[in-house]
């Protein structure tokens, strides 16, 4: 392995290759540091081994939490509050609000025909009796 | 932050069950990633891992909205690893022991520890196999502050910046930090690698 010993290290020079890798640097600052790669040996062995330690970490494979991790999650959470830590849920996560809003509308429905059918009901519309025609005057 | 991001926020300020579910199922494996990689040891990482998620619904009144939420979320799992670190440093009777490295390692059933696809060779799913298990023990192996960078980085993909956010490290350290952790994990796995060829 030719990388150099980790006291040889000089953190600036990392920092710059290493944005330099990143596609951090722009214009002359990039071209800068391209010319220290090509030119400088310390600068190249660091470009070297940078490049290198990226492929050799580049296949890191990821570790998955188990299925059941948000059910235990949210389980030890309710047992050690005793069920009081998430908001109380007085009508649930699971209100059929479709089916609510169904029989609202057959229950306004079903009021509004009876107070119209009622006998006293204020929706029934009575028609006013015609005005008595006016009487004739009076005979002599 | 996005305003799905702050809605649910306010939901989980309301202590909505529904977005504490859904926060958990959106970040639980990226933060399993970084306990498991920081902790080797399964069981340990997932208890770490739990840990950090009730943290969060605990103290979510006090994240400021100053920074990205993932980020809070990511530095509460590294202050998690790093107090377990000492906790278990302390008990050196409890044996995380190489069968359990294993063991973690080794998962690629239904729990899924290992969640790449195997390669398609017997052969080579060995191979693969046995290079994640050293890499786990290299990763264990680095120093803390070294482990951190690389977990962060490697294993999660963060940019230099949010490292940065996360850990509270000047820029430069991190990256220098991050090559020496990255050079000693490669000279170690290396050797490995040639001692076995020998």
């Amino acid at each position: 392995m030719s990388e150099a010993a980790e006291d040889d290290i000089d953190d600036e020079v990392v920092a710059k290759v290493s944005d330099y890798l990143d596609g951090l640097l722009k214009g002359t600052e990039r071209n800068d540091v391209a010319k220290k790669i090509e030119s400088d040996p310390v600068w190249k062995q660091t470009h070297a081994d940078m490049v290198e330690n990226r492929k050799f970490m580049s296949g890191m494979q990821k570790a998955h939490a188990p299925p059941t991790f948000t059910e235990d999650v949210t389980g030890t959470i309710n047992k050690r509050s005793k069920g009081r830590f998430f908001a109380r849920k007085t009508l649930g996560d699971r209100v059929p609000f479709n089916a609510l809003l169904i029989v609202a509308i057959i229950a306004m429905a079903a009021v509004g025909y009876l107070m119209w059918s009622s006998q006293t009901g204020s929706l029934k519309v009575e028609k006013k009796p015609a005005p008595p025609p006016p009487a004739p005057p009076p005979v002599r | 932050m996005s305003e799905l991001e702050r809605s649910l926020l306010r939901r989980l300020r309301d202590r909505d069950e529904r977005a504490f579910r859904e926060l958990i199922q959106e970040h639980r494996d990226r933060v399993f990633n970084i306990t498991f990689r920081m902790l080797g040891n399964r069981a340990e990482a997932e208890d770490v891992a739990q840990e950090v998620f009730i943290a969060v619904f605990k103290t979510i009144d006090d994240f400021r909205e100053e920074s990205k939420f993932s980020t809070w979320l990511y530095r509460v799992a590294v202050n998690h690893c790093k107090n377990r670190i000492k906790y278990l440093a302390r008990r050196p009777a409890l044996d995380r022991s190489r069968e359990e490295m294993d063991e973690t390692t080794h998962g690629t059933g239904v729990n899924g520890t290992i969640g790449a696809p195997l390669p398609s060779s017997p052969q080579k799913a060995l191979e693969s196999k046995q290079m994640e298990k050293l890499m786990q023990e290299a990763i264990a192996n680095l120093e803390e502050d070294q482990r951190i960078v690389v977990v962060l980085r490697d294993v999660e993909d963060l940019s230099i910046e949010e490292i940065c956010e996360i850990t509270g490290l000047p820029d430069g350290t991190v990256k220098s930090r991050l090559h020496r952790a990255r050079l000693v994990l490669r000279k170690r796995l290396q050797r490995h690698i040639e001692d076995r060829h020998e």
